[in-house]
Formats: C-alpha cells, sequence, structure tokens
C-alpha cells in the first residue's frame, strides 16, 4: 500500500485541505435487514451485528473508536413504506468499540426494520 | 511500516468480495437473565478481510484494548496483522472480540448460554422474538 502525503487536494479550481476530508468522513458506515436473520447489505469499519430483541441491535466496530464521544446518525424504512427513525438505546451509552441502537417506527415503538443505516464520525483510536 | 487498521480494511473493501457466514452466535448474557437471547451476525466484508489474512490484528491486542481508558493509544490498529483464518476460526475470534468475556470466558452456570449454530436454525419467523431462549 503506497501513501500520498498531501495537505491539499484540488480540482484545478476548488482546493480543499486533506484535514477536512479524513476529518470529514464516515469512519464506519453500515446499511442492514433488521428482519428475519439480520444481514448486513453493505458496511465499512463493521466486524459484526447483533440482533438484541425486536428492534434492538448492537453494531460492532473492527477499528474502535478513541473513544465513546463520536456522531452518529442513521434512518430506516419499514415495510417498503413506513418511515423508520434510528436512536441510542435508552439504557445504553456508546463505546470505543460499539454502539447499541433501536429501530423506533411512530405508532409502534421498537419494531424489526427491513432497512436500517448507521453513520459514524469520529476520531479512531 | 505497518499501515493503520481503517486503510487496511478501506484498501480490502475495494479488492475483496463480501463473505456472508453460514453460522451465527446465539448467546445469553448472565448479566441480564431476563431479556431474551441474542444472534451475533459476522460482518460480510470483515469475514472476507479474516479469510484473505494479512488485515486484521491478532485477537489479545483487542483484549488488551479492554482495559486502556478512552483517548489512550489501543493497540490494535497499528499490530502486525495476523495470516488468513478458516470460517471457524473467524467466528471464534469474533466471539472473544464482540461477545462479552462473562459470556464465553467467566460464566460458571450449568446451562448452555452460547451456541454457534448453521444460519437455517434461527427462526426466520420473528413471532415472539422478546421471548427466545437458547434450548437446552
Amino acid at each position: 500500500m503506497s501513501t500520498l502525503n498531501v495537505s491539499n487536494i484540488t480540482d484545478g479550481t476548488t482546493t480543499v485541505g486533506t484535514s477536512y476530508v479524513v476529518n470529514g468522513s464516515a469512519k464506519a458506515w453500515v446499511n442492514f435487514n433488521g428482519t428475519g436473520t439480520i444481514a448486513a447489505r453493505d458496511s465499512l469499519n463493521l466486524s459484526s451485528l447483533t440482533d438484541n430483541a425486536t428492534g434492538t441491535y448492537t453494531v460492532n466496530f473492527t477499528n474502535a473508536f478513541g473513544d465513546g464521544d463520536y456522531s452518529y446518525a442513521g434512518v430506516g424504512r419499514d415495510g417498503g413504506s413506513t418511515a423508520a427513525s434510528v436512536s441510542l438505546e435508552g439504557s445504553a451509552t456508546p463505546s470505543a468499540s460499539s454502539i447499541k441502537i433501536v429501530a423506533v417506527v411512530p405508532n409502534v415503538a421498537l419494531r424489526d426494520t427491513d432497512r436500517l443505516t448507521l453513520n459514524v464520525f469520529g476520531d479512531l483510536a | 511500516m505497518i499501515a493503520h487498521l481503517w486503510d487496511r480494511l478501506a484498501e480490502a473493501k475495494s479488492r475483496l468480495d463480501p463473505v456472508q457466514s453460514k453460522y451465527r452466535v446465539v448467546f445469553e448474557d448472565p448479566a441480564t437473565p431476563d431479556e431474551p437471547a441474542k444472534v451475533l451476525v459476522p460482518d460480510p466484508n470483515w469475514l472476507a478481510c479474516a479469510l484473505e489474512g494479512n488485515i486484521l490484528p491478532p485477537i489479545d491486542t483487542y483484549q488488551r484494548d479492554r482495559d486502556v481508558a478512552d483517548g489512550e493509544p489501543k493497540e490494535h490498529p497499528y499490530a502486525e496483522p495476523i495470516g488468513p483464518m478458516t470460517e471457524e476460526e473467524a467466528i471464534e475470534y469474533l466471539i472473544m472480540k464482540d461477545i462479552c468475556p462473562s459470556v464465553w470466558r467467566d460464566y460458571k452456570g450449568n446451562r448452555t448460554i452460547m451456541r454457534i449454530v448453521p444460519v437455517e436454525l434461527i427462526p426466520t419467523d420473528r413471532s415472539f422474538r422478546n421471548a427466545w431462549r437458547i434450548a437446552a
């Protein structure tokens, strides 16, 4: 693997510091099916998913973060038509190596949801 | 110089096809006996890295990093990668990495609280999901 050591990237018109690119990139992300036997469709920097209970999942990172103070966001969809939101599980605190999330459908509360996404931004260990 | 683990993962993702595991790990947490059985699912990109070799760090680096305080330097991103694993070895590695030691190492009870099972044995019908237990 070779390393390109530059402080800026330019397309000839616009120049941006590589620190913006590095700091602004998701360090872990996943798109998964949370129904049936749950399975990731695609991902980066995940080692596993854990199906904890109805609508409750743990995302485990391969390369841990420096601490649990990273930023995370996710959205979902249930059954092809119903919006689902992704939230931090109520009693859980994100750790450097994993995050426990829930899928919430309006008026239903926790629910197994067929399309869930999570993006995590922060400093890696 | 060893590339950072995240760089190795990103490079591997562009090169390796994901591998869906034939196995799942079903386990109960003795610290929360009222909660249902959980199902651990290996990530397909991670499994591809495990089978390929020279990407993932030794499992003992993760175990030592459990005791490292947040914000302190961790060992696993910079450790020398290990060689290829079989799928069975990869599942054992994943158990030690992603499941609490109180389940796979410290449990002294006489009930089975963890099993590695073929994926087809996991019920796809989610009825009573919150009541799933490991059968005796």
